[in-house]
């Protein structure tokens, strides 16, 4: 079991709304009539056995020794987001443990740590403060309430009358004070008869005002483990040459030479390619580039962005797609209108680019199969893991790590179930690391998708209506396929679940792909959305913001377009909109005031700032923005971005505002740079010189506001994202005068 | 091959081409040195080489014959920080924390250089560091904080403490 005794961290990505009995059932009736039961999840399961005999266990998360160590079983994994600290906040909270004294377990797969909206033991979808808000407070006022019960035994009194102080119950009429070590043998043993009380806001002692952010001293030190660090003896290192064609396989190989180089301990094909293993990495990728190897294109043969595009027009032109939100009579305000104007959008392919490259490490040892990975789905990763083992759920063991940048790609367990088809044909840990280029080439990307707004106004010059018709694939298609896994019961055979992989990705539905764009907030009188389904067959997944962070993109640019067009001040004209959307109004309010909106600024040097403005909710949190930028001819300067957020209460003031500014870094360097294309089957990008990523040197200055609230706490992973191109987009406008609808954002094209 | 790492004199008999990197992390057990594109591009490998910032991932350890190399081992411990791993903690510079060692080592080098950066010095030092995460910001002013601990002969650590 990992222990850190500092730590912490952010994640969050992602939006999968997997209805775990609709893809069920779908699937089981589509596979012949196979009965699957539908056990859910939750509180049922058994309490992971503790790391120490004489401890405290009162429930899945927390842990009490004698010696006053406190430990907290994290369910969520640390992938930069902060929700180490975040946990340990909530939990010490009811507890009365100060965050800073508890230590870190990652934790194994249970079911106790599914994420209980997905079924699934996933950090994604900015929702691990959320999910894990009542549930981890229930946890900690449990472990406190059998303390106090265990004092009042003791110095036999009432125990109402018994307190407690940061790991310590007290008596304060007699001044007696035992620590929380002392009392967990007698603890251990009581059951409360009822479910304590959680304390009410004004009794916060921590959230809300911790500001240390727990797993900043290991990162500080290079103490910090990530997956790429695993240390086992007789370690081997594996390199896997995957096809250079998208969608390609082996043809042939030859690995004569490879063989003759040093340190080479074994070549052989696995289902994705042809594994190279040395006694080193470095020894195993100079044998590899002694390989030769034919590739042979697969189904997609080879495919070029420009066939993409043209595939997704053709699919806007022909079909009308599935309607997702349908207000009023589109059609009728389309007769009724006066002008009808219409727009396209398109957003580009995205590779992760996370700075640990994926890795992961196997063995297969006496009946076992243990994997350490840096994933943010540890129980899919189990589920590939016995497929490509062959070994039964309680042989095989994950073992998660601190992660180095997920935004996502770790939610697709690809790169562990072929360090598992590797460990296959070896007796000794084996790790297997990908290079750059080769996660850059082999992602599974953010989709590529096409966008038609229509928007219709009558005589007067008033919006009445609002159409956004698009296409893309469905990242559920790719995800379901390894996910199902881990989705039915452990005693259901393997071949029954390969039977389910190769059928549900159709059946389980996905909201992705629309998010942002259903739920347009702006009062018009006819809303027609609509989704049509474009897949070219290039492996997608989620990456941070999913559908918002191509929907904010559209949505935040068009009604942009719409203000400009009534000749309204676009600030003021999303405020007309919005009066039923309170909280939309409240970041909106904000941020215009924080960034001066049209007040005419200038640079120190008497340059003329422009300005654009977005404003956009994800994941239940609201975030509006503005950019302040100078242009000339072709070249424009990012120079502020101004972000107010409402995520409800505030757990950890510090984390949200980290997250705050890394997403917005993160969405620059996307609105800037980010484009994965496609040439005859070939990724053009290959690595940091043309797969660009932000640098200190072009970074903007960041003013985050975060409201006050007291509505339940929503998520920040991912939230500040969207608002970022389009309201780049939208400054672009108002200095230049042209109207960027592709991303990235390039005037000189 | 022997050069001293952290003061400590080490061999490497392998191959001399073998990145210092992986000889580093997987030789002598000093993981904190990561490995991000293996072309010099990210940063996240940076190591001193006789007190400059060097990318060990392209870096032969052939070409270190009786040379000095710095890891983020070798900058601080818990109890005698850097002043920049003091102000890194002082500010909750890392996200994810990947690429931290990297950048603290190319901002040690710049300060050991250069006492009192500007921001554009600090611009020209750390744009070979990437940062997946945005923690860019903080980065900057947490050198600006070390800098100015470090005039003032201020402990950063035991600020941060209290």
């Amino acid at each position: 079991m990992s222990q850190f005794n500092q730590g912490h961290d952010t994640a969050g990505l992602q939006s999968i709304k997997l209805d775990r009995r609709q893809l069920l059932r779908a699937a089981a009736m589509s596979a012949g009539s196979l009965m699957i039961p539908m056990t859910l999840s939750g509180c049922a399961s058994n309490v992971p056995k503790g790391s120490f005999d004489d401890s405290m266990r009162p429930n899945a998360w927390l842990e009490i020794t004698p010696e006053n160590r406190f430990y907290l079983t994290l369910d969520r994994v640390e992938m930069g987001q902060g929700t180490y600290t975040g946990m340990a906040t909530i939990l010490g909270e009811e507890l009365d443990v100060s965050p800073e004294r508890f230590l870190l377990n990652f934790a194994p797969v249970g079911d106790d740590y599914k994420q209980p909206e997905y079924g699934l033991q996933i950090t994604g979808g900015s929702s691990s403060v959320s999910s894990n808000w009542q549930r981890l407070r229930r946890a900690g006022a449990e472990g406190r309430a059998m303390l106090k019960e265990a004092a009042a035994k003791v110095w036999n009194v009432d125990v109402s009358s018994v307190q407690t102080d940061n790991g310590d119950c007290i008596h304060p009429r007699t001044q007696q004070r035992l620590s929380y070590g002392e009392l967990v043998g007698i603890a251990q043993s009581i059951s409360l008869k009822s479910e304590p009380e959680l304390k009410t806001q004004d009794q916060f002692k921590y959230i809300g005002k911790q500001r240390v952010r727990l797993d900043a001293h290991a990162k500080t030190f290079g103490k910090a483990v990530f997956g790429i660090d695993i240390e086992k003896e007789d370690l081997l290192f594996a390199v896997i040459s995957r096809p250079e064609i998208l969608g390609g396989k082996v043809g042939s190989f030859n690995d004569a030479a490879a063989r003759q180089s040093s340190g080479v301990v074994a070549i052989f094909e696995v289902p994705r390619g042809i594994a190279v293993v040395a006694k080193s990495y470095w020894q195993a990728r100079k044998a590899q580039e002694k390989l030769e190897i034919n590739w042979v294109p697969g189904e997609m043969g080879l495919l070029s962005s420009a066939d993409i595009s043209a595939l997704y027009q053709q699919k806007l032109a022909d079909e009308k797609g599935s309607s997702i939100r349908d207000d009023g009579d589109w059609d009728d305000a389309v007769d009724a209108a006066a002008d009808v104007f219409e727009a396209t959008y398109t957003a580009p392919f995205l590779a992760h680019a996370t700075m640990e490259p994926m890795n992961c490490t196997a063995w297969l040892t006496k009946g076992e199969c243990h994997v350490w990975a840096p994933t943010q789905g540890p129980d899919i990763a189990r589920a590939l893991a016995v497929k490509e083992s062959g070994l039964s759920h309680d042989d095989v063991h994950i073992h998660t790590t601190y992660i180095g940048g997920g935004f996502g790609r770790r939610l697709s367990q690809d790169y562990v179930a072929e360090a598992v088809s590797v460990a296959r044909h070896v007796d000794k840990p084996v790790k297997v690391i990908w290079s750059r280029e080769e996660d850059m080439t082999n992602d599974p990307y953010r989709p590529a998708t096409q966008h038609q707004l229509s928007a219709t106004f009558d005589a007067a010059g008033k919006l009445t209506g609002w159409k956004h018709k698009l296409a893309g694939p469905r990242i559920i298609d790719y995800f379901a396929r390894d996910a199902v896994g881990a989705m039915v019961p452990t005693w259901v055979p393997q071949m029954m679940v390969n039977g389910l992989s190769k059928v549900a990705p159709g059946y389980a539905p996905d909201e992705s792909p629309v998010e942002g764009a259903a739920d347009l907030p702006y009062a018009i009188d006819a809303v027609d959305v609509r989704y049509v389904h474009a897949d070219a067959g290039v492996p997608v997944s989620y990456w941070r913001s999913v559908g918002h962070s191509q929907n904010g993109f559209v949505v935040e640019s068009f009604i942009d377009e719409l203000a400009i067009k009534s000749k309204q001040d676009p600030a003021a004209f999303r405020r007309s909109l919005l009066s039923a959307h309170p909280r939309h109004l409240g970041v909106l309010d904000a941020v215009l005031a924080a960034s001066q909106w049209g007040a005419n600024k200038t640079t120190s040097t008497g340059e003329k700032i422009y300005q654009g403005v977005a404003c956009h909710k994800s994941f239940n949190t609201y975030v509006a923005q503005v950019i302040d930028i100078t242009a000339d001819g072709n070249q424009f300067k990012v120079h502020r971005v101004y972000c107010a957020t409402d995520c409800g209460l505030v757990v950890n003031p510090d984390v949200v505002q980290a997250q705050m500014e890394g997403g917005i870094i993160f969405a620059l360097t996307a609105a800037l740079y980010g484009e994965i294309t496609l040439k005859d089957g070939r990724v053009q990008q290959s690595n940091f010189h043309d797969y660009k990523a932000l640098r200190m040197d072009e970074v903007p200055e960041i003013i985050v506001e975060v409201l006050a609230s007291n509505e339940s706490p929503t998520g920040v992973g991912e939230p500040s994202v969207p608002p970022v191109a389009p309201a780049l987009a939208n400054a672009i406008y108002a200095a230049t005068g042209k109207r960027l609808r592709s991303l990235p954002l390039r005037l000189d094209v | 091959m022997k050069f001293t790492v952290n003061g400590k004199e080490m061999s490497f008999t392998g191959d001399e081409e073998t990145p210092l990197l992986w000889v580093i992390r997987d030789e002598f057990d000093l993981k904190g040195t990561k490995f991000g594109c293996g072309k010099g591009l990210c940063g996240a490998c940076t190591v001193h080489l006789n007190g400059s910032a060097i990318r060990s991932c392209v870096t032969p350890v052939g070409a270190l014959a009786n040379l000095s190399v710095t890891t983020i081992e070798g900058i601080g411990s818990a109890e005698h920080p850097h002043p920049l791993q003091a102000a890194w903690q002082a500010l909750n510079v890392p996200q994810c924390g990947y690429c931290q060692p990297g950048q603290l080592m190319s901002a040690s080098a710049l300060l050991a250089a250069n006492p009192s950066p500007t921001d554009d010095d600090i611009n020209t030092a750390m744009s070979g560091n990437i940062c997946r995460c945005g923690t860019y910001p903080r980065i900057k002013k947490a050198i600006h904080l070390a800098s100015d601990a470090m005039a003032k002969s201020v402990d950063l650590a035991v600020e941060v403490k209290a």
